[in-house]
């Protein structure tokens, strides 16, 4: 059953045209990669799934509920169901790692403390950062960090878990712990969209990648096809060009 | 030169200096208070460009951040009468440092809601938070922070103003100093000493706020 259904999706950005009809079909448990050179769309198509874009054009269903391109309650709608992992990672500087992980459960969805706290130190043993409950962001590497944000992210138990680049701003001996929580986390059957450069992750862990090039799907399909038989000669270029 | 100085004249009048002080505190601990509230209130409204309130916040904030303080004080003590509207000394005292306060303090805790990063806003965004318990949960506090020394500078300098709020018979320190040195005629010795305690009081104030301020907004955060 497809979980996440997107048509037609156009996006401008001024003069420039940066996604000119997407389609994209998810179903649950998928693990998904973009791919693709900067400024293919990729991360423009990746934060349209949560709203952080607003498209033009096209449609984005998520578990049947179609979302227009501005509409408030259906983007919170939305949101309550799409977790997002980032670059940066973004923690809450002026919170705890416990507190950065129960905040949005408890402001947005009510949930009671006494079972928030339970989970999250559920949550931060699952990211291998069972003794961080009371540390600051500060304190931590860049790959705890990122961990934590994953484990924020898992808080609000989304359906699909959407990340982008998110081993790019970590040390190279960083990058191996955040990718082994992503690929614990497609084991157990999560629904995963990424955007990454790692292509040896992306050709183990998905199960479909999608390489875009000038603001379109250009070639998709299994990985082992797809990095080792490419078809277009734009995909040739690229995977001779990352691996 | 035959002047014998005589700081005993002074010291004579401590009582009146204490409760001249007492007032002073306590009319810059009101102005920090609603100053802060008005200054978060009138931030939000600037920051997110909520009309009409925008509009009204950035016509106040020109209009007492371009007027000297001691000509508001007066048109609100000896101005508004005219119209009918009858202040007490203190309660006009009170509401101009309120209101002078207010309108520095809506610049600064602007500007730190405006050096926000990006990121957190969309972090919290993707966690599905609205705008407000955005601001309230994720921007406020680290907003406040960046730009706490600064509305602590502010805090200090509305304090030392306050010695205008003598012009109308607001009983404040400086008003107590110009009552004892015209019962003594000891004009250098009473305003050295008062001088002393604005000094005393600027210092005191200023390191209080940073480290009280600092610790509430950082929460034990290293």
């Amino acid at each position: 059953m497809s979980l996440v259904n997107i048509t037609g999706l156009h996006k401008h950005y001024g003069p420039n045209h940066v996604l000119k009809g997407v389609d994209l079909t998810v179903r649950q448990g998928d693990v998904v990669t973009l791919i693709g050179r900067s400024g293919s769309g990729k991360s423009t198509l990746l934060r349209t799934i949560n709203g952080l874009e607003s498209f033009d054009q096209g449609s984005i269903t998520l578990a049947g509920q179609t979302i227009g391109s501005r509409d408030a309650k259906a983007l919170q709608q939305l949101r309550l169901q799409v977790g997002m992992v980032f670059q940066q990672f973004n923690l809450f500087p002026h919170l705890t790692v416990g507190e950065n992980i129960m905040m949005s459960p408890r402001v947005v969805k009510g949930e009671s403390p006494h079972i928030l706290r339970e989970e999250a130190h559920a949550l931060l043993a699952k990211v291998g950062l069972a003794d961080k409950f009371d540390a600051w962001p500060d304190q931590l590497s860049g790959g705890q960090q990122q961990r934590v944000a994953i484990a924020r992210a898992l808080a609000m138990k989304p359906q699909v878990l959407l990340c982008d680049e998110i081993t790019s701003a970590l040390d190279p001996e960083l990058v191996n712990e955040v990718l082994a929580v992503v690929r614990q986390l497609a084991q157990e059957g999560m629904t995963l969209i990424m955007v990454t450069h790692e292509m040896r992750f992306a050709r183990d862990v998905s199960n479909h990648v999608v390489f875009m090039h000038q603001g379109k799907i250009h070639e998709a399909g299994h990985p082992a096809d797809l990095f080792s038989r490419p078809q277009t000669p734009e995909l040739q270029n690229f995977v001779s060009a990352v691996m | 030169m035959s002047y014998q100085f005589d700081f005993l004249a002074v010291a004579r009048e401590a009582p009146e200096l204490a409760a001249g002080l007492a007032r002073t505190v306590e009319l810059t601990a009101v102005a920090c208070i609603a100053g802060l509230l008005i200054g978060i209130v009138g931030a939000v409204c600037r920051a997110w460009q909520l009309r009409p309130f925008n509009t009204l916040f950035a016509v106040y904030v020109e209009m007492f951040r371009n007027t000297p303080f001691l000509v508001q004080l007066f048109f609100l003590f000896f101005g508004l009468p005219t119209l009918g509207i009858d202040i007490a000394p203190d309660s006009a005292a009170m509401l101009a440092m309120v209101i002078n306060l207010g309108a520095y303090a809506v610049e600064i805790i602007r500007s730190g809601i405006e050096a926000t990063p990006k990121g957190q806003i969309e972090a919290a965004q993707a966690l599905a938070l609205k705008r407000w318990q955005i601001f309230l949960h994720v921007v406020l506090r680290p907003a406040l922070l960046r730009v706490w020394p600064a509305m602590t500078s502010q805090v200090v300098i509305v304090m030392l103003g306050s010695a205008v709020c003598a012009q109308i018979s607001t009983e404040e320190l400086s008003y107590a100093a110009s009552l004892i040195q015209s019962r003594n005629f000891r004009a250098f010795e009473t305003y050295f000493v008062t001088a002393g305690l604005y000094l005393a009081l600027a210092l005191l104030l200023r390191q209080t706020l940073l480290r009280g301020g600092g610790r509430l907004l950082k929460r034990g955060r290293p």
